[in-house]
């Protein structure tokens, strides 16, 4: 009796999650059968959102038992004294591991493959989410016995709150020295949403008994739908690692607008082929291309927007996420157009004067036109109606003239640059990525592949940068542009890159 | 009402002579005050003893039965302020506040207390906010206690014990005649445990049973020039040794025996259960705090007792002391009086264990294996100690390294938080009139300090904001902008700010968020709330208030109209008039008003009554993933997924299920002139016939337009 040992359970969550009734369960169910428990925990301001930890102890021998001795338990978690993690993301699985609660000889993990990404993981331009390969390899190596499923799912499912399904995850895994059904009469005694909670305790506990493989995700991915044109066979024809990439900007141009735009996309796409053929790429230089291209090719004008906004798939995606069976509902859509916007869709001529006396009188950049527009009543889907119609004007309009050109300098550069290596084609390639969005954010990817194909590109393609430090300089420019919106980190990058070549000229 | 409502839980409070209480430290420390018999207990909130102020409220029916008064205090200079009726009368009082920084707010009518001393007892339970989870400077109370002579208790964090220390601490208080502090680590205010109840005591004198004549008039009792010289010497000469005496007399510390004579542990009692656990896992104690080393546990932490102490150190070799933080306020003491007994036991503290940071389980293992080592003690082999402390720590390196370098998810604005508009508003001013100096404040504000803000150059305390930009604003080219909520204001902003800054006749910018609660510590109520425990609207007002102290820039906006607050701001950063700008930012707490909001909502859904739901979306093939308005908003209802766009590699936005509608998406895109890709859903539920009429034909005209084909 004396060898016995606390069992310890460290709860790895996010503020507001439910942790704290998910420990009273615990401590209730463990109080039934007169075991002395403990929990404690870290509440504060971790509530809001931050990640924070509940941690429990039970002593495996009831108080009856004990002779009125008293166990001595910890307050906090102690390295490597953990014999089960529970974690209801994956990130805060990786942060209990990185404490070193998670050792080889002892813990359980279980934990959520589900991720609730942090504010900088969310906030970079590109993408900023963390490796969750390396989180669940971590996840493997570090444990003794590991249970990876999505508890988000679970719960969503369950209609509970996914502290109820970690619950049912703790109760099935059997390390805690109380029966399930001490845990499900914890739920009972406390009285709230008993159902829905004991639903997704059975949740968590079939999943700790079946030992699920984590989760398939879907990939979510939506591709275009397939035209009837022999465009496709052509586009089927294009070496297998590009097939995909090409295939889709078939359909997506299509779509977009017509089979010629399609065919032009194809049109494009030959002389990169053969430079990638030429510079023994295998592909990898027309697949990357045949992506940036098609979706370059497709720019967000405003009658794409249009479009999107009056399609009927649309109208049914948002009625299932809302939840509507049946009821009516109003969709309002924020549009913010200035001149610029609204001379996308004008004849070149007559944009270029207004954006002329726009500019003299400094109504660039300061005057928009605030609209809130609902797609669900007649007068505003009328006016989505009437923008998406002007596709048919589209290949003569302002914007559309301004992006192919940019597209045809672009192509020229990349069918250049594979003449001196087809790595630096590719990087050159790549900076196609830089220019997107609406508004301020692709003024600003504009300027900022500009100043990359000035400073970077043209001086690598001008023999005015060795090769090899070329294609890291395109590279860390790029990466460098989308650091920050103000531009800091991609001048301080664009100055370095000046200084290092500049450097071996003056020795010389 | 407070964000944790402990309604059911007060009910413990009733237990009577015998019954088992189970619960929280906090409500064991509540129930105990009730047994010592109070006669009045207040405090201010703030974690981790916002709970214990939370319970207080809850319990005032349970206390009004007893005469307890209670009082919610508006700073922590008002709660220590109250414990002067124990000055006079024979009353007991407890006063509650996050520490170090309440104490420092209550330093003042501290020192004023603990000079004069008091005949009743008088209790103040600190929330000792130090280590993991603590959200403040880390220094030591203790300091507090040895200068002001206040008696400092620090249980072994075990119910029983800290039960048993708060009704020891009447007494000690009332026999030595000095205030007393018991502190609680975060983790102990939050421990669950259990123990034996006694029966409730009333006050002798309390509200149920008044005083009749006020005290006479005694100077002694004045913290005042001349008595001030003699109370000092009070305090040492009588007090001091009375407590010692008491302490020694009731047992308060404890020692636990050990095999191993020639070493002792001198540990606060509440890094006790670390100490045990960390001995017990390198195989010199077992569960139950059997113990090889000898150990002298400090349930009173100040003063110390030399007596006591001397006898635990002699003949002893080494001793170790394990006191968390800086200064060494105990090693120094136990070396002095050690000295002075001229006992030659070496001393082990810092050195062994770190100078500064908390005590944590692998500290203490590291700690204890480097003190056996130092120690070289007969009867055990210190070298096995040390491979066993390597073992048990040295995974750790690996471990981290596999998962890499995880960024910290530090605390956020909730989802709909009115304050997150705020800072967008004042990210864009900032674009267009160039960076200014934030003076940021304590407050879920101060999360503006993290992303995607990053806002905020000083923060000085609580309602400080204005007041540390006295000398900034001078000195500067742009004007400063302050930042303070309401609770920041009418604890300590209206005067160390506002009217200091007015008296001076200051330029300045500042920003008071009006949210109606202190909302950081659990949306307790404050002076300008809308209800109040007692039900009432306590009826002051930030507006009038600043209006009547002279502000005459003065301006009110709902914070979620972005675009009117990036005016408003711009117009008080370029207006030539001088003097204080005061911007009222007015939004009440998402999380109190969703606590509302839903309960109703469930009964209108229940009695068939309209109800209509809105919720942001983003549609996820105009999104293009640049996340410009996740810059702008860092909501956590606004978060990423993979681009359904089989050729795009950047994850799109997305808003999830818990977007409460708040209509930030909506403003920033807007204001921030961003991307087209948002919309507002509202559904409406339980329709009217007119709602369905509508919504019938709208979709019989639309569906003759709609297009055949989904577009690209």
């Amino acid at each position: 009796m004396s060898d016995a040992r606390p069992v310890t359970l460290l709860i790895a969550a996010l503020g507001g999650e439910g942790g704290g009734v998910l420990t009273d369960w615990i401590v209730t169910a463990a109080e039934s059968l007169g075991l002395p428990v403990q929990s404690t925990s870290i509440p504060g301001v971790a509530q809001r959102t931050g990640a924070t930890t509940y941690y429990v102890e039970i002593f495996p021998v009831p108080y009856a038992d004990l002779g009125g001795k008293r166990p001595v338990l910890s307050l906090a978690p102690g390295i490597g004294d953990v014999d089960m993690v529970v974690a209801s993301e994956l990130m805060e699985a990786g942060r209990a591991i990185a404490n070193g609660f998670v050792t080889r000889d002892r813990t359980l993990l279980v934990s959520s493959t589900s991720r609730v990404y942090l504010t900088v993981e969310k906030m970079a331009m590109g993408d900023g989410r963390y490796d969750p390969e390396r989180l669940a390899k971590a996840v493997e190596q570090s444990a003794k016995d590991h249970l990876l499923f999505d508890m988000e799912a679970a719960a969503k499912q369950s209609g509970a709150i996914v502290s109820a399904v970690m619950l049912g995850a703790i109760a099935g895994s059997g390390r805690l020295p109380v029966p399930v059904e001490a845990f499900e009469a914890a739920i009972r005694h406390d009285g709230k949403a008993v159902e829905s909670n004991l639903s997704g305790f059975r949740a968590g506990l079939s999943a700790a008994r079946d030992q699920l493989p984590a989760a398939l995700r879907r990939s979510g991915k939506r591709p275009a739908k397939p035209t009837l044109a022999n465009l496709e066979a052509e586009a089927a024809a294009t070496p297998e690692a590009a097939r995909a990439f090409v295939t889709e900007g078939v359909r997506r141009l299509a779509a977009y607008q017509d089979l010629p735009y399609a065919r032009l996309y194809l049109d494009r796409l030959k002389p990169i082929a053969e430079a990638d053929a030429r510079s023994g790429m295998n592909g990898k230089l027309l697949s990357e291309t045949a992506r940036h291209l098609a979706v370059r090719m497709s720019f967000e004008d405003v009658i794409r927007v249009a479009e999107a906004k009056i399609a009927p798939a649309r109208f049914c995606r948002i009625e299932s996420e809302i939840a509507a069976k049946d009821q009516p509902y109003v969709i309002t859509e924020f549009l913010k157009p200035g001149i610029e916007e609204l001379c996308q869709v004008l004849p070149p001529r007559l944009a270029r004067a207004i954006l002329r006396v726009a500019e003299k009188r400094g109504w660039l950049g300061t005057v928009y036109f605030g609209m809130e527009l609902k797609t669900t009543t007649v007068w505003g889907y009328l006016r989505f109606w009437t923008l998406a119609k002007l596709k048919r004007f589209r290949p003569k309009s302002f914007r559309f003239q301004e992006e192919q050109a940019v597209i045809v300098g672009w192509l020229a550069l990349v069918s250049h640059s594979s003449r001196l290596s087809g790595e630096l084609a590719l990087e050159v390639a790549e900076c196609a990525r830089l220019i997107k969005g609406y508004g301020d954010t692709w003024k600003r990817g504009m300027a900022n592949y500009r100043a990359l194909e000035g400073r970077v590109i043209s001086p690598a393609l001008a023999g005015r940068i060795p090769l090899r430090v070329g294609i890291d300089a395109i590279a860390s420019a790029r990466t460098a542009a989308l650091v920050d919106p103000d531009g800091e980190s991609l001048t301080r990058a664009l100055a370095a890159i000046e200084q290092q070549v500049a450097m071996p000229l003056a020795a010389e | 009402m407070a964000e944790r409502s402990f309604r059911k839980e007060v009910e413990a409070l009733k237990l009577g002579d015998g019954e088992t209480f189970r619960g929280e430290g906090i409500l064991a420390v509540t129930k105990a005050l009730l047994q010592s018999g109070v006669a009045y207990v207040g405090g201010y909130q703030g974690a981790p003893v916002s709970h214990l102020l939370d319970v207080l409220v809850d319990a005032e029916d349970i206390m009004a039965e007893l005469g307890v008064h209670l009082e919610t205090c508006a700073n922590e200079a008002s709660a220590a302020a109250m414990l002067g009726a124990s000055i006079n009368y024979p009353l007991r009082g407890a006063v509650t506040w996050k520490s170090i920084v309440g104490t420092n707010v209550a330093a003042d009518a501290l020192s004023n207390l603990s000079s004069p001393g008091v005949i009743g007892g008088a209790l103040i339970i600190i929330g000792e906010d130090y280590g993991e989870g603590a959200s403040v400077i880390q220094e030591r109370s203790y300091a507090y206690a040895m200068k002001s002579s206040i008696w400092l208790l620090d249980p072994r964090p075990d119910l029983p014990t800290i039960v048993r220390m708060v009704e020891k601490g009447f007494e000690l208080s009332e026999s030595s005649h000095a205030p007393v502090m018991l502190e609680l680590r975060v983790r102990a205010c939050h421990v669950t445990g259990s123990f034996t109840a006694k029966d409730n005591r009333a006050s002798a004198a309390s509200g149920l049973n008044r005083i009749e004549t006020p005290a006479r008039f005694d100077y002694a009792k004045l913290a005042h020039p001349p008595l001030t010289f003699a109370q000092e010497k009070l305090k040492v000469d009588e007090r001091l040794p009375a407590a010692q005496a008491f302490a020694r007399e009731h047992k308060l510390n404890e020692f636990f025996d050990g095999d191993l004579k020639d070493l002792g542990i001198v540990v606060l009692g509440g890094l006790t259960n670390t100490v045990l656990r960390a001995l017990e896992r390198l195989g010199l104690a077992d569960n139950f705090g059997n113990t090889r080393i000898p150990i002298y546990c400090l349930n009173l932490a100040y003063p110390l007792i030399p007596d006591e102490l001397k006898a635990f150190c002699v003949g002893k070799t080494d001793v170790l002391i394990v006191e968390e933080g800086f200064p060494d306020y105990i090693e120094q003491s136990v070396n002095t009086e050690l000295r002075r007994a001229d006992i030659q036991t070496r001393i082990h503290g810092k050195g062994a264990l770190p100078k500064a940071g908390e005590y944590t389980a692998e500290v203490m293992l590291r700690g204890l294996a480097n003190f056996v080592r130092d120690a070289k003690p007969a009867g055990l082999d210190a070298a096995t100690i040390v491979a066993k402390a390597d073992a048990l720590t040295g995974h750790k390196g690996a471990a981290a390294a596999a998962v890499g370098d995880l960024p910290p998810r530090p605390p956020n604005f909730c989802t709909g938080c009115p304050e997150r508009p705020v800072f967008a508003a004042l990210k864009l001013t900032q674009r267009d009139i160039g960076a200014t100096h934030i003076s940021a404040d304590i407050g879920c504000h101060s999360f503006a300090t993290f992303a995607p803000f990053s806002m905020g150059n000083s923060i000085l305390g609580y309602g400080m904001s204005l007041a540390s930009a006295a000398a900034v604003a001078p000195n500067m080219q742009r004007r400063p902008i302050s930042i303070m909520g309401d609770g920041g204001f009418w604890h300590n902003g209206l005067i160390t700010g506002v009217a200091s800054n007015l008296f001076n006749k200051n330029d300045g910018v500042l920003i008071v968020m009006q949210n109606g609660y202190t909302s950081a510590t659990g949306q307790q109520y404050m002076p300008s709330s809308v209800a109040s425990r007692q039900g009432s609207a306590p009826g002051m007002d930030v507006e009038s208030t600043l209006r009547s102290f002279g502000v005459k820039w003065l301006r009110t906006v709902r914070t979620y109209s972005v675009a009117t607050m990036v005016k408003t701001l711009k117009e008080a950063m370029r207006t030539a008039e001088t003097g204080l700008k005061v911007i009222i930012a007015d939004g009440e707490c998402q999380l109190a008003r969703q606590r509302r909001v839903r309960a109703e909502d469930a009964v209108k859904l229940k009695v068939g009554e309209r109800v209509v739901r809105v919720k942001f979306g983003v549609d996820d093939e105009i999104c293009t993933g640049d996340h410009s308005c996740i810059r702008l908003s860092g909501c956590p209802s606004l978060t990423v997924k993979p681009s359904p766009d089989p050729l795009r590699s950047d994850p799109v936005a997305s808003v999830i299920e818990s977007c409460v509608g708040c209509g930030l998406c909506g403003e920033v895109a807007h204001a921030a002139v961003l991307c087209p890709s948002f919309y507002r859903a509202e559904l409406v539920q339980n329709p009217t016939w007119w709602d369905r009429a509508l919504h019938r034909v709208r979709r019989v005209v639309i569906s003759w337009l709609a297009p055949r084909e989904v577009a690209a």
